[in-house]
């Protein structure tokens, strides 16, 4: 409740910040402070110091998991606040209403994670939803920007009718918006459950962008400013998943028998199409729109598999994949262009940074010693554990073996292709700050309780 | 039918019979419209002169186009009202609940009335509201 | 009357938007079709929030009525979506002069 209150109040005081103060540094150290805030009060509440007394009468549920899965957030944000909100300058005017647009976002991530009524769940995806049209087409003037804020909308709008729906049909069948009192019976599941059931699989599906559903994700990462595709690729997309595990775990998971096979292929789909496409891309910045697809499929295993192996290895994969997939992209921002090519040669003008971004690729890609590695193993191990999907846990490491060919293009251009490339220059607190990411991503891939210990104690 | 449910929406002594009335007044209202239509079209004289057929605006020339480029702000100005209008429907349930709630809901309705102006400033500050250029 | 009724027009409405959204090309028409979407689910949530009120009345006078609150809650998000969908619109056609959804296959490379 903490978290919720503070980040609400932050977005309006960012907004306010916007009028009155006009030094763009301030309204930037103003931002971060929340963000530090933010996690400060959300560790305080899980040590069970609550500022606001609030009864949410069965609409929330702050359990360990979703107060886990906040700091996660929280975490990352404030990591992606520090690297990146210097580049936040060069897409607008509207500086301080980024932010604002931000803490809002950080709001809606919260209402995700921790709901307890549909009604919550709903509230949580919109208000995550609408920032983000606007963060994408914040560089109005241009038009590839413009487009990818369209399409995201109309998507948006249209698997918000779809999910809306399925909310109805349920409510219908079982009287109650709350999940933990649905009660849905094993034997002969009434048909408006199922369809129900299937119309919030698919939605959910559109927002963390799982394959059929996933069209949408390429063309609106591209066109959206490569600043905030950082934010919506990471935290946005694990709030996404952790609501979808939290709905399904607590509303159907009483009827896991009659949807893991649907769940089962569009987990395989998601791995094959999203590796395969990822290997044929030319441009970084659309490389790693592929490559956040396929890190969805195995994200969804945790949710296939449904047990407590899969909530542990859903904030292990939220926090490993959010803190390489933040750090690249700050790299990435530095650079005049999002080819390939101009990642040449630079290893030799810039050894620390490269040094860092391997290990950023690494864990991507799953090589040992790294968190990437760690949370692959939970989700398989996860999968293992609830039976019969052998072959999808085959094909998962097979699939991870073809993004090792991708990530590892990149290494290739860094150290062994010779390039004058294109001259950056970065402050040395910016690659204090990475090579902290990097040091935490090698710390949780030997010592993963450090992170998952907070479920439970 | 399909029986998707089994539990049917009943208040005491609706029927389909009770919908007779309605019936019968659709029926006359679609009748008489077309009665009307069809029989002032066979009656009426046609005289088409191009003055007759011209747009009438009190009696002076038309001139130009009437589908204009309008001006952004009433784009601006409509977004506004849009949003602020619909976040009224809130006091709707604090109204019927009044008694009931007691200062506790009448507080964290102050809250959300505290956040609405919050964003009523920021547009009056942003200068969305300002018509002159 | 039985529930059925309700659920029929309101999936009838639902599919009318959705092969709206699917086939029309211009925004504002698409956009229109998501409205009627969710109206769609409106009415059904009105609809049954009745029935489960008439059903459960006895053992709690109260019932049905989240559903209610669920509608307004609908109506608002949708208000805000369409402000902020309209002045992506509005911002759109400034820079194209257009709002067909063809000019979207740019981005496609």
């Amino acid at each position: 409740m903490n978290a919720l209150i503070i980040s609400a109040v932050f977005g309006v005081i960012m907004m306010f910040t916007g009028i009155f103060v006009k030094q763009k540094p301030v309204t930037r150290n103003i931002a971060i402070a929340g963000v530090a805030l933010l996690l400060l009060v959300n560790i305080l509440e899980m040590s069970g110091i609550d500022f606001f007394k609030v009864h949410t009468a069965g609409f929330m549920l702050f359990d360990r998991f979703a107060l886990l899965f906040n700091s996660v957030a929280f975490g990352s944000t404030l990591i992606y606040f520090i690297l990146s909100a210097p580049d936040m300058e060069k897409v607008g005017h509207y500086y301080a209403d980024y932010f604002a647009l931000i803490f809002f976002i950080l709001c809606g991530v919260v209402l995700v994670a921790s709901f307890q009524s549909l009604l919550i769940l709903f509230l949580g995806i919109e208000i995550i939803s609408i920032p983000l049209y606007i963060l994408t087409g914040s560089n109005k003037r241009n038009l590839i920007s413009n487009e990818a804020s369209l399409k995201y909308f109309l998507m948006g709008a249209f698997s918000t009718g779809i999910m809306l729906m399925g909310i109805t049909l349920l409510y219908g069948a079982t009287g109650t918006f709350d999940t933990q009192f649905m009660n849905i019976e094993t034997e002969g599941t009434s048909a408006l459950v199922i369809a129900g059931m299937l119309l919030l699989f698919f939605s959910m599906a559109f927002k963390v962008s799982a394959v059929p559903f996933h069209f949408w994700t390429p063309d609106v990462y591209d066109g959206c400013p490569t600043v905030f595709t950082s934010f919506m690729a990471t935290v946005v997309k694990s709030a996404a998943f952790v609501g979808f595990i939290r709905l399904f775990y607590d509303a159907f998971g009483s009827i896991h028998d009659d949807w893991k096979l649907v769940a089962a292929i569009i987990t395989a789909l998601t791995l094959l199409v999203g590796n395969i496409t990822a290997v044929f891309q030319q441009s970084v910045k659309r490389m790693l729109a592929y490559s956040s697809i396929s890190q969805a499929g195995f994200m969804l295993l945790g949710l296939l598999a449904l047990n407590a192996t899969s909530k542990e290895g859903i904030i292990l994969y939220a926090t490993a994949y959010s803190l390489a997939t933040i750090g690249i992209f700050a790299i990435l921002l530095k650079m005049n262009d999002h080819s390939f090519e101009s990642f040449n040669g630079f290893a030799r003008q810039q050894p620390l940074l490269a040094g860092v971004n391997v290990i950023f690729l690494l864990s991507l890609a799953g090589i040992p010693l790294t968190a990437g590695f760690l949370a692959k193993f939970y989700m398989l191990k996860a999968t293992l554990e609830s039976g019969d999907f052998l072959w999808l846990v085959i094909l998962a490491v097979i699939m991870a073996a073809v993004s090792v060919y991708y990530y590892f293009r990149l290494i290739q251009a860094m150290y062994f292709k010779e390039g004058d490339g294109n001259a950056i220059e970065v402050s040395p607190g910016f690659k204090l700050m990475l090579v902290i990411v990097a040091a935490c991503l090698i710390v949780l891939g030997v010592f993963p309780n450090l992170l998952l210990n907070w479920l439970y104690f | 039918m399909i029986d998707l449910l089994q539990a049917t929406v009943n208040s005491p002594g609706t029927t389909s019979a009770s919908y007779l009335p309605i019936g019968l007044q659709v029926l006359f209202v679609v009748g008489l419209v077309g009665f009307l239509l069809i029989i002032t079209h066979f009656l009426g004289p046609k005289r088409q002169t191009a003055e007759k057929l011209e747009t009438f605006a009190g009696g002076i020339a038309s001139h130009g186009d009437a589908r204009q480029p309008m001006a952004i702000n009433y784009f601006l100005v409509a977004i506004l009202f849009v949003l602020f209008d619909v976040e009224i429907i809130f006091f709707y349930p604090y109204a019927i609940n009044f008694r009931a709630l007691g200062w506790d809901g009448f507080w964290a309705v102050m809250m959300f009335v505290s956040f609405f102006l919050c964003g009523f400033i920021y547009i009056i500050k942003k200068g969305a509201l300002i018509w002159e250029d | 009357m039985p529930i059925n009724y309700y659920i029929i027009l309101s999936l009838t409405l639902f599919v009318i938007g959705i092969v709206g959204v699917l086939t029309r090309r211009n925004t504002i028409i698409v956009f229109m079709c998501i409205e009627i979407m969710l109206n769609a689910v409106n009415l059904l949530l009105v609809a049954f929030s009745k029935m489960h009120h008439i059903n459960q009345v006895a053992t709690n006078p109260t019932a049905g009525t989240e559903a209610q609150l669920f509608v307004f809650f609908i109506m608002v998000v949708a208000a805000a979506e369409v402000s902020v969908g309209l002045a992506i619109i509005v911002m759109l056609f400034r820079n194209t002069h257009s709002i067909d959804v063809n000019f979207l296959n740019r981005l496609k490379h």
